[in-house]
């Protein structure tokens, strides 16, 4: 076609496809996935604003006797409002495992990068110690790590994210290789752009799909994780109320006041497969993108 | 007098850590099945009436317990779990044992005589009673007996409170002079533990024989185990069971499932929280029964800031103990004042109860340097049921006196790891013991679980008359006024004794509160009998 002197051509030209998250929202199942994380996110923000003036009661509030029937929950191990305690145990766990996926994507999406833009030794030896670290399984590593650190906040969240970067690295690595490869990479490095100005500028925009996966995943990930941790005692440290150590503490009355563990083990769920959906729209989104960009 | 039945036991929950995909799905499974089982009893009739009139005999006792595992044993000397030794105080009997009444009472020995100088304790055995195979017992088997336990080479749970026997003599067939390296005006104390059931001369835990009223049948260890009647137990009629099975249970949940599905017969030790919703079952009886266990707060009386006996006091103060008892046993406990072995003849009950005082703790801290309060670590784990529960209370009680508690909670393995007995500021748990028995193990610089660091002379010289004094009254006078030492100036925060709690079907018949803080009447089997259809 004769581009050069028809600006409108190339205006049409350029014009982009309908940007990811555009795609994204437009998929049913991302509607009912974000619905969902939307809800559980809401609960978990809003709930400690809402005490004690909903329940009546703080989350450390001593409402009656353990298990009795008071409230509209009932009362927990410590004779504490549940709904009290599940309104306040949720935002912990998002904050906690939104820091420990952002930190893993950074992590991961840094080495990666590196490994697949130098190539050579650096890469072999970053993808080594990859593998290596691929191999601890993940909850291992953390109770380890959190048993000689102890149980605070920030061993949580950095046990957590580096155990998701080898994961991010690995899939950052892949989708690099095949950017870095275009000969607008080829231009920038010839123009002597600055490698971490052509990463930052040229691969990372072009790669943000398969991150955004991978973000979603890791994300659901941590959720669990830091669930699993308060659950085995090693997350959140009582009094503090959250909802994997409300499972745990009340689980001994799982068929006689079961609302201790029930709505817990509801949220959680919902969240991750709130978060799971969305994910799973954004792989379909992004994949669309890849297929056009590349064809 | 004396006491302790319990050896010190530590029933480990590691359930934090042992909480595998497979325990969460057989939760799961037990809810549902639960639901399923309850469904399918609507036919049969809800209540069965409790059995009145003369026992009956015949029957199988199923019991439920949880804890225990594959290192479960039936080694008489060994008991370790909870599982253990219900099954070792069937089999066998020690010379004497504490009753329900956490009195003294004499089992396979028919007096206990100390000598003048309580350096000698001369023991007479019952006679015409037989071991499982038939054989008498004599008092060779006895001096067999304390030679194994005391074995130095390789010491059994009963050997740390009989280091002060020398021998085991024997006069005759029915009598036996224990000789001792100290005076010990409460030996007969010593005793009465039930990990010292009298077994042959040539006894090998392989073929496990006592004089118990149940003999062994099978045995696997950390799953179950079935002895029936021993035709020739010595008391008459009893046991009224033919036979008595003993489960493991991995977990409270399942072992109360169990219950509700009458899948057993009688579990021990229910937690406390639930008591209120499973007797609320109209199939189930409730056995609530008050002890002398203790689950205290143990401050380092060597280390700052607790060195300051101001601080020490200013906690104490700080409790309120009616909540504690309230929030952490659902109101199932006694209130505690400071100090351990309430079953005690010599218990100092005259000292005034303490209660909570916010202004006198504020007070008291200010004096001893901390006018805007202090922060400090309270280490705890799941050591035992409630433990966990007690520090997050206290943590909130204290914050009213100044106090910011900060909980670190570790696992169990770890509490009894390095730092145990080291913790600045942390939490344990004792059975019933009487006082002097309880101040071996904790509160002397000799004592191998002195975790307060407790080392006060003129309590030591207290302890050391009392263990010396045969005349009850004057013993019991040092005892009070040891006490009172430990009431002005202890390290031990005790805030209460959790009762202990059991739960049976209502055809069972047999069973009562038992001070011991063992469960379910003190394991004591051959009193039980089933009412009801047998068939």
């Amino acid at each position: 076609m004769s581009v050069i002197d028809s600006p409108q051509d190339i205006a049409r030209e350029v014009e982009t496809p309908p940007g990811l998250l555009r795609r994204l929202v437009r998929q049913r199942q991302a509607k009912i996935g974000i619905a969902l994380t939307g809800v559980v996110v809401l609960l978990a923000v809003l709930g400690p604003l809402l005490l004690p003036w909903a329940t009546g009661y703080t989350s450390t509030q001593f409402a009656g006797r353990p298990f009795q029937a008071d409230g509209l929950f009932g009362t927990d191990n410590l004779g504490r409002d549940v709904l009290s305690r599940f309104l306040d145990g949720g935002l912990r766990l998002l904050i906690y495992a939104a820091l420990a996926t952002l930190l893993g994507m950074v992590l991961g999406g840094l080495t990666g990068m590196v490994a697949a833009y130098q190539g050579g030794w650096v890469d072999s030896i970053i993808m080594r110690a990859n593998d290596v670290m691929l191999a601890l399984p993940q909850l291992v590593f953390a109770l380890l790590a959190i048993t000689v650190l102890g149980p605070q906040g920030w061993v949580l969240v950095v046990v957590i994210g580096i155990t998701h970067a080898p994961r991010i690295a690995r899939v950052t690595r892949s989708a690099t290789v095949e950017v870095i490869t275009e000969d607008f990479i080829r231009a920038a490095e010839m123009y002597a752009v600055p490698k971490w100005k052509i990463l930052v500028k040229d691969v990372l925009p072009n790669i943000t799909g398969p991150l955004m996966v991978e973000l979603g995943l890791r994300m659901t990930y941590s959720i669990g994780a830091v669930a699993s941790l308060s659950f085995l005692g090693l997350g959140m440290q009582p009094p503090t109320a959250d909802w994997g150590l409300m499972i745990n503490e009340n689980r001994i009355a799982l068929v006689v006041q079961p609302w201790g563990v029930i709505l817990p083990v509801l949220a959680i769920a919902v969240l991750t497969v709130g978060t799971n959906l969305i994910t799973d729209s954004l792989a379909r989104a992004s994949a669309n993108v890849n297929v056009g960009a590349t064809k | 007098m004396e006491p302790a039945t319990s050896s010190r036991l530590r029933l480990p929950d590691t359930s934090a850590l042992q909480l595998t995909r497979r325990r969460l799905l057989g939760t799961g499974l037990a809810l549902g099945l639960g639901g399923f089982l309850a469904a399918c009893s609507g036919g049969q009739p809800d209540v069965l009436a409790s059995p009145e009139g003369p026992p009956q005999s015949g029957g199988t006792l199923r019991v439920g317990l949880s804890g225990g595992g594959a290192a479960d044993s039936l080694d008489a000397h060994s008991p370790v779990s909870t599982t253990d030794i219900a099954r070792v105080v069937n089999l066998y009997e020690s010379l004497l044992y504490r009753d329900e009444n956490y009195e003294l009472q004499p089992l396979l020995a028919v007096s206990a005589t100390p000598s003048a100088d309580a350096l000698v304790w001369t023991v007479d055995l019952r006679k015409g009673v037989t071991f499982h195979d038939g054989r008498p017992l004599t008092g060779r088997d006895v001096a067999a007996t304390f030679k194994r336990i005391t074995d130095p080479d390789d010491p059994k749970t009963g050997a740390s409170s009989l280091s002060v026997l020398d021998e085991v003599a024997v006069i005759n067939d029915h009598r036996v002079e224990f000789r001792l390296n100290t005076a010990a005006a409460t030996f007969d104390d010593s005793l009465g533990q039930y990990a010292l059931g009298i077994v042959p001369e040539d006894y090998d835990p392989a073929t496990p024989i006592g004089t118990g009223p149940f003999k062994y049948q099978s045995f696997t260890p950390g799953r179950s185990s079935l002895f029936v009647r021993n035709e020739n137990y010595w008391r008459d009629n009893e046991p009224y069971l033919d036979e008595l099975s003993i489960l493991n249970f991995d977990d409270d949940d399942a072992l109360i499932n169990a219950l509700l599905s009458t899948q057993v017969d009688a579990v021990g030790q229910i937690p406390l929280a639930l008591l209120e919703v499973i007797d609320a079952d109209p199939r189930i009886s409730i056995l609530n029964s008050e002890t002398g266990m203790w689950m205290p707060f143990t401050m380092r009386v060597d280390k700052p800031p607790f060195d300051d006996n101001r601080v020490r006091q200013a906690f104490r103060l700080a409790v309120d103990r009616e909540q504690m008892i309230e929030q952490v046993l659902s109101g199932n406990g006694s209130i505690g004042n400071d100090l351990y072995s309430p079953f005690d003849p010599g218990y100092a009950s005259k000292l005034p109860q303490r209660v909570q005082d916010i202004a006198r703790a504020k007070e008291l801290l200010a004096d001893a340097g901390y006018p805007d309060g202090l922060s400090v670590e309270l280490v705890t784990a799941p050591i035992q049921a409630g433990a966990v529960e007690a520090a997050q209370v206290f943590a909130q009680q204290a914050a009213a006196a100044g106090i910011d508690v900060k909980i670190r909670r570790v696992d169990t393995t770890t509490f009894f790891g390095d730092g145990y007995l080291q913790w600045d500021f942390a939490q344990d748990f004792w059975y019933t013991r009487n006082f002097l028995p309880q101040v071996n193990n904790s509160s002397l610089p000799t004592a191998p679980y002195n975790e307060t660091h407790w080392d006060h002379p003129e309590f030591n010289e207290l302890v050391a008359q009392a263990k010396g004094t045969l005349d009850p009254d004057k013993r019991n006078e040092l005892i009070a006024a040891a006490q009172e030492i430990e009431y002005n100036e202890g390290g031990y925060i005790i805030w209460g004794h959790p009762n202990q709690a059991d739960a049976y079907q209502q055809y069972v018949a047999g069973l009562v509160p038992n001070r011991t803080g063992l469960a379910l009447s003190g394991f004591e089997f051959r009193r039980v009998w089933l009412g009801g259809d047998l068939s």
